[in-house]
């Protein structure tokens, strides 16, 4: 047989398989060691809460909260529209369309900062992107903007003004503890559109002829 | 493909079995660098580095020297810099195995050495032009780049063999 | 798992091994089709001898089945694979003055490494030209640079701009490819030159 019948019936029938099966969509680990921890040296993974705060009472609509401890937990106590992904089923395949998206910033949070970093940590070796966490997680929330420690009227005017922020904002967010229903429904409305897939973003070798 | 030529040095590979042999090269400079091949980022590398020595200021102040100095601390440890050391190794070594080490210059009987030569310095003055200002020659964006499916790819493979196809008819008679 | 060097599997050292061995492939294989010789690779364009379009576009399709096949068993993960990106602009203009220098001067740049290795003093001429075009644009990188980053795309696939799968993509190449082929060998027998 000519080299080139022999050939054409090997790349085209390779070519069949290979237009027949689905195209292999697993992504591996993506960052090096060294890449994660420039990222979290420079903490860039962490909202704190004020900033977190400013956006839920302007109804950002860029944010996901995202619970990442138990149900039960989950139950007793969230933040205005946070969604439930226990920390246990973070990798389950009815999540990785909220996780790995590029839509919106999802923001991890637990009681205090370990499991919400696990969780970043994880989703960001997956070389999902716009994942981050809250900075001191629920404990330093409650600090911080639902029960805010007064400044001395001594301190300069920006403490005073951030107070005011917190008291305000403490009480927009239904301050105290229990779960406004309301604000959860509209930050997971069924209607919304569904965040868009896309690739992680490509940390390649560098390239050149 | 059977050549009635009987002259040994020019016996050559089938042009389909070099093909997948290449293809292979190449799936394996990907496997290991994440990268395809590459010739003129070769050139470009032991001229930054010459660049370098010579006159270290001059590779501050060109855009184009310190951006590529940027991202590479010494220019001369480039993988293709090592590649293309390869290529005159593996070159050398065919040749030798079929008998086609000779110092000597290509050219058509219609045309002087000295044409010839003078020809090839302008091509290649004009290859190395165009290699930068396209990211790259034939191996390095074209095939490396058809490999990947890169869109830079298809698209300076197209310009290179569509132009060279257009222009053949006024060089022939360097060839035929 | 593949790319070795992106996700650290082996150090930079062996990487450079590994380059000078690849690179040796790469010699073997461009001299042992012929494309030391500016003649043989001219004649493409004239229809006497298409050993380029035929090595070229079954190394293109070979690559792309494996690195795709790869992909599917997990043996490579193609996003860490560079990928070049798309300046429409300067890679068209880039392509036509390389287009020139193909058709005057009979080499690229990686065949003309090939044929300097095997005393071609026309290939090592071509190789001097590459160096004097290449510090020529660095020298005057000021003229071009805007068309240099002109038009800039990312770095898309041409699969993905056309909505199919890469697999999809491959399939129809490689029948273009044999299309092609055909036509080559066709082109070859009504072209023919004995003695080039």
């Amino acid at each position: 047989m000519k080299p080139r019948v022999i050939l054409s019936i090997s790349v085209v029938s390779l070519g069949l398989l290979i237009a027949a099966v689905p195209q292999n969509t697993t992504h591996p680990y993506k960052l090096t060691a060294d890449q994660l921890l420039e990222e979290v040296k420079g903490r860039q993974q962490y909202f704190s809460p004020d900033e977190l705060a400013d956006m839920l009472v302007n109804k950002d609509p860029s944010i996901q909260l995202i619970d990442v401890r138990s149900a039960d937990e989950f139950e007793k106590f969230s933040l205005p529209g946070a969604i439930n992904i226990p920390l246990t089923d973070l990798l389950s395949d009815q999540y990785s369309d909220v996780l790995n998206q590029d839509v919106k910033m999802n923001i991890f949070y637990s009681n205090g900062t370990v499991d919400a970093n696990q969780a970043w940590l994880i989703t960001r070796q997956l070389g999902f992107e716009n994942n981050f966490v809250l900075e001191g997680g629920l404990n330093h929330w409650v600090e911080t903007i639902m029960n805010p420690e007064k400044p001395a009227a001594t301190n300069p005017n920006e403490e005073l003004a951030r107070y005011d922020f917190r008291l305000a904002a403490g009480s927009a967010l239904g301050g105290g503890g229990a779960v406004n229903a309301a604000i959860v429904a509209t930050g997971d409305q069924g209607g919304a559109p569904k965040p868009i897939v896309k690739k992680p973003a490509k940390k390649k070798a560098s390239g050149g002829c | 493909m059977e050549s009635t030529k009987t002259d040994r040095s020019r016996r050559y590979l089938n042009p389909y079995l070099g093909g997948v042999l290449l293809g292979l090269v190449l799936i394996a400079a990907n496997y290991v660098a994440g990268r395809g091949l590459g010739a003129s980022g070769a050139v470009k590398s032991v001229i930054v580095a010459a660049t370098d020595v010579i006159a270290p200021a001059h590779v501050k102040n060109n855009a184009y020297y310190s951006e590529y100095a940027k991202q590479h601390s010494s220019p001369l440890k480039n993988w293709l810099v090592f590649q293309m050391a390869g290529v005159l190794v593996g070159g050398f070594l065919s040749g030798a195995l079929w008998g086609r080490l000779k110092l000597k210059v290509e050219h058509s009987p219609k045309i002087t050495s000295r044409k010839r030569l003078l020809m090839a310095g302008t091509g290649g003055i004009l290859f190395g032009f165009g290699s930068q200002l396209g990211r790259g020659c034939t191996s390095g964006s074209a095939l490396s780049g058809m490999a990947v499916i890169s869109v830079g790819g298809f698209i300076t493979m197209a310009a290179i063999f569509g132009t060279a196809f257009m222009l053949a008819y006024f060089f022939r008679k360097n060839w035929i | 798992m593949g790319p070795l060097v992106v996700n650290e599997i082996i150090s930079e050292n062996t990487n450079f091994l590994l380059a000078f061995l690849i690179g040796i492939g790469f010699g073997l294989v461009l001299e042992s089709s012929g494309f030391s010789s500016s003649r043989k690779l001219a004649g493409v364009f004239y229809g006497y001898d298409t050993v380029v379009l035929k090595v070229f576009f079954t190394a293109a399709i070979t690559a792309m089945l494996g690195l795709l096949f790869m992909s599917l068993f997990g043996w490579i993960d193609l996003d860490l694979v560079y990928v070049n990106p798309a300046y429409i602009p300067s890679a068209i203009i880039g392509g036509v003055v390389m287009g020139g220098g193909f058709i005057i001067g009979g080499f690229c740049p990686g065949t003309s490494f090939c044929g300097a290795a095997i005393g071609k003093l026309d290939a090592m001429v071509f190789i001097g030209g590459l160096f004097i075009g290449v510090i020529l644009f660095s020298e005057t990188y000021g003229l071009w640079d805007k068309l240099y980053m002109a038009g800039f795309q990312g770095s898309p696939k041409l699969s993905e701009s056309l909505g199919m799968s890469d697999g999809l993509f491959a399939l129809f190449l490689i029948l273009a490819a044999i299309g092609m082929f055909y036509v080559a060998e066709w082109a070859e027998k009504k072209f023919p030159r004995e003695e080039y």
